[in-house]
């Protein structure tokens, strides 16, 4: 892939391939323009520890004080955490350096709010325009911007979760955990939680190098050497992580990658127990969720695609939950945040409350497989393709928030959308078995197909 | 938020000597992740060690410099706040390829620049930094892939070890014998936490000001006379025995006499001299064509050659290296040691004056009544840079002086005779023809003064 092909800026911040498209002079610029943005303040900066980190950290550290914004550096910690510290430490904004789920030659910024949110789409446009125009505010030597450390954002987050968690409980069933860190933020930070929650604790992959030895999405097919060490160690679950903390995978006692969409269902579960209101998901997540809602009395509001447009909607709807299907977990009771330390201490708690094992647990579900697929569309293609898809399925029970989302007898359904990030449609599609599912994704895909071919 | 100046004037000079602007203005993030990028790229992958002084926009630039370091392969090392001159030492004594210190010299507050030195510890010479310009031009910067990225290091002890240094250069019995009472005026720059302590190690009794590098500059960094009033009223009421002034990285020297005259930093050239060439250093002496002559009557007191160059620290420097020179420096204060460094280094400077005070012994007055007294005029006549050239060649042409036994065209023009001189040379840094005279008596550097600045104009 070359340099300019792999630089991605949008309104969810700016990625690219570290030595090829993303430079300091990118970084700096885009330092500026938040900078500018948010007209001076306090901006807290936590990174995760890929070794193009400290770079990028420099870049912007240099750009925000040029523009009068004094820096919080939280160093290397799970996105989450830098989003607390915004809020703990009454900031003006944050930054996340992280590519998250993408390869260690990724990086990437993510611009988080005052209130420790992510910029939406139209404060994402309006960076964008700041970052365009290219004026950036530049402060005389007197006004410039100071920079400080933040040791204790890590502890602080750590101890709001354990505050959250019934201790007790999971001390009480005293569970053996491994946990897959991938060699990301979350390393020795996870570990930590789960032996003060009581857990036995075999950790791998737990140095935060910034090297990973597997594919960071935690995603069944990555996780083979978490399920290995769950067997060998007879251990009563796995969890296996991204590589900035946002995104958590089970795995149950029998070695089994039970799938990421099962992390928001079981957490939901907890948070549907312990609190009376609404759960809300983004439109590709699992049917799980309904019954989550169903067995709890809770009402389920579906937004669109994107961390923030669920929290947005959380807000909005003042959720006792939320999350989305690729294992990002937010418990409002914390923050905003996808938080895969959140996402542990409920699933510890609801098995321990329970008395459960994941498997058990699992199949208290109605069985379910879900299909996750993609057609390259470039964008002057998609409105063809989503007409087409409402056309073919006019006669089923459509919903047209984000593309075409189809709902079958029998609960069925498949969402098609083109991609925030990417020249691609996403075919997301759900059954109660995996050839129904993807014969339902099929169709859509060929739909799609059709109309760009 | 300042707005864009299309005025020629605007303040970013790209020269030989660095890159130098006003934050705020010109001196932006983009131009010093470039800078950095394009050093890195020209004299790395390697370590590159990284010095500041205490200017307050320099925690804003150190970050800057170190991601373009970093992004281009480079190995950065932070030395924090220390002398430039300790910078230096330490890219010598290692196996650095080069340095970068972050610090405009003299330049009052708004003001920063980053100054290049190459694996000796030498600033980059005029080949080389233009070799630097053409790769910051050319934007073709080299790029480490993720892996190859390395994290900034950080070394505290660079200063200590650039005193350590000094130290076995001096006497240091003699001077603890003398128990002398020095105040200093550290301008709240890179050499308040050091130079303090060098001569309380050397037994002196310090009275120090401006000695906090949290604060802001008191003054203008630069230790000439009409900066020198506080550090004049404290060796008077103080009852020491010397004052000395720095500027705000440790390049340039201030002398203040026990009591409380500021003879002019020519004289710190000439008092270093006089220690070193009196111990019996071997070499020449080497300083520019700007620099008064007492140079050459302390040279001849101690049979040496004065190797005269043209303006700018990296000549004296490389000069005092091709020469194996005894001493270098110019009449601005900064003093070269090549046993210490080849840089310009007022702490070395302040080291050996003050051994040469414990010594000769007597006041520091009387070491400088024994040189001989001459009169300075510095002028300068403002002049388009498109015109600054083609003036000095109409005077070259233009020459009627009579009394020139020499005339030496190496920057400039420069008229010398037996009680007198003129040099007349265009500014590195602004745009500028300068006019200097020297003669035995003020009335003859005047009119000679009036009368090359006369010219100048008319050419003009």
């Amino acid at each position: 892939m070359t340099g300019i092909q792999s630089l991605k800026i949008g309104v969810s911040g700016v990625r690219g391939i570290v030595g090829q498209s993303l430079t300091p002079q990118l970084v700096v610029g885009f330092a500026e323009a938040f900078g500018t943005y948010l007209d001076g303040g306090l901006v807290v900066i936590g990174r995760d520890p890929r070794p193009s980190g400290e770079m990028i950290l420099n870049a912007l550290t240099g750009g925000l004080l040029s523009t009068g914004c004094s820096v919080i550096d939280v160093g290397v910690c799970p996105t989450p955490t830098m989003q607390h510290a915004v809020v703990d430490l009454a900031a003006d904004g944050g930054i996340a350096i992280t590519a998250s789920h993408h390869p260690a030659g990724w990086n990437a910024l993510k611009f988080c709010r005052e209130d420790g949110v992510f910029l939406n789409e139209y404060q994402g446009e309006e960076l964008l325009s700041v970052y365009h125009q290219g004026a950036f505010v530049q402060r005389e030597y007197d006004a410039l911007g100071r920079v400080g450390h933040d040791e204790g954002a890590v502890n602080r987050h750590l101890t709001k979760v354990l505050m959250s968690v019934d201790r007790d409980a999971i001390a009480a069933m005293a569970p053996k955990v491994v946990i897959d860190s991938v060699n990301g933020a979350g390393a020795d930070f996870a570990e930590g939680l789960l032996q003060k929650m009581g857990c036995e604790v075999v950790a791998i992959n737990d140095v935060p190098t910034g090297r990973f030895p597997r594919d960071p999405e935690p995603i069944p097919e990555n996780l083979g050497q978490l399920c290995e060490a769950v067997r060998e160690h007879d251990a009563d679950i796995g969890f296996g992580q991204d590589a900035d903390g946002d995104r958590l995978s089970v795995v149950s006692a029998e070695g089994v990658a039970i799938g990421e969409e099962f992390t928001l269902a079981f957490a939901a579960d907890v948070m549907a127990e312990r609190r009376d209101g609404k759960l809300v998901t983004n439109l590709s997540t699992s049917r799980m969720i309904d019954e989550v809602g169903e067995r709890h009395g809770c009402e389920v509001v579906r937004s669109k695609v994107g961390e923030v447009n669920v929290v947005e909607t959380m807000i909005a709807e003042d959720a006792i939950g939320g999350g989305e299907g690729n294992g990002g977990v937010i418990d409002p009771k914390l923050h905003y945040c996808r938080d895969n330390l959140a996402a542990m201490a409920l699933i510890l708690e609801g098995m321990a409350r329970r008395g459960v094992a994941v498997t058990e647990w699992a199949e208290s579900f109605r069985p379910s497989a879900i299909v996750k697929d993609r057609v390259p569309c470039g964008a002057g293609h998609t409105q063809r393709a989503i007409l087409a898809l409402q056309r073919h399925y006019a006669d089923e029970q459509l919903d047209l928030t984000e593309g075409v989302k189809v709902f079958f007898e029998g609960g069925a359904w498949v969402h098609a959308r083109p991609s925030n990030t990417e020249p691609i449609i996403r075919v997301i599609a759900e059954a109660d078995d995996h050839a129904t599912a993807r014969r339902i994704c099929d169709e859509a895909m060929q739909v799609v197909n059709g109309a760009i071919g | 938020m300042s707005t864009l100046s299309t005025d020629v004037s605007r303040p970013l000079k790209i020269t030989i000597a660095g890159v130098r602007g006003v934050v705020g203005e010109t001196l932006t993030p983009e131009l010093l992740v470039n800078f950095s990028q394009a050093f890195g790229t020209y004299i790395g992958p390697g370590r590159v060690l990284v010095s500041r002084d205490t200017r307050p926009s320099g925690v804003m630039v150190a970050p800057c410099v170190f991601s373009g370091l970093t992004a281009s392969g480079c190995e950065v090392v932070d030395l924090g706040v220390c002398p430039t001159a300790a910078l230096q030492v330490a890219v010598k004594d290692s196996d650095a390829v080069g340095g970068v210190a972050i610090t405009a010299g003299h330049n009052d507050a708004r003001w920063n620049a980053l100054k290049f030195s190459r694996e000796d510890g030498i600033y980059l010479n005029p080949q080389q930094a233009a070799e630097l310009l053409n790769v910051y031009h050319q934007k073709e910067f080299a790029k480490a892939r993720w892996d190859e990225l390395r994290p900034v290091g950080r070394d505290d002890s660079a200063g200590e070890r650039h005193l350590e240094a000094v130290r076995v250069q001096v006497d240091v019995d003699a001077i603890r014998a003398a128990q002398l009472k020095i105040a200093i005026d550290c301008t709240n720059g890179a050499c308040s936490e050091f130079t303090p302590r060098l001569l309380e190690g050397l037994g002196c009794e310090v009275v120090a000001i401006n000695d906090d590098p949290e604060l802001s500059f008191p003054h203008e960094p630069r230790p000439t006379p009409p900066n020198l009033s506080q550090l004049r009223a404290l060796v008077r009421a103080a009852g020491a025995d010397a004052g000395f002034a720095h500027d705000a990285d440790g390049d340039r020297l201030g002398v203040v006499t026990e009591d409380g005259e500021a003879p002019g930093e020519e004289y710190t050239l000439c008092l270093a001299a006089e220690m070193v060439l009196g111990r019996g250093d071997p070499g020449p002496v080497v300083t520019n064509l700007s620099t008064t002559m007492a140079v050459d009557d302390v040279a001849r007191k101690y049979g040496r050659e004065v190797v005269r160059t043209g303006i700018g620290q990296v000549f004296i420097a490389e000069a005092a290296f091709n020469y194996s020179a005894a001493i270098a420096g110019e009449g601005s204060g900064g003093i070269v040691f090549p046993a210490i460094n080849y840089a310009h280094d007022s702490i070395s400077a302040l080291a050996h004056i003050v051994n040469l005070m414990a010594e000769r012994g007597g006041p520091i007055s009387g070491l400088i009544a024994e040189i001989p007294r001459y009169y300075i005029i510095k002028r300068e006549v403002v002049c388009p840079p498109q015109r600054a050239y083609s003036v000095l060649e109409d005077l070259r042409r233009d020459i009627d002086a009579p009394w020139a036994e020499e005339i030496n065209l190496d920057d400039g023009v420069k008229l010398i005779g037996a009680d007198r001189w003129v040099h007349i040379r265009v500014s590195l840094t602004e745009p500028r023809i300068r006019v200097i005279t020297e003669a035995d008596a003020k009335g003859l550097a005047m009119d000679l003064a009036d009368e090359y600045e006369r010219k100048v104009e008319r050419l003009l």
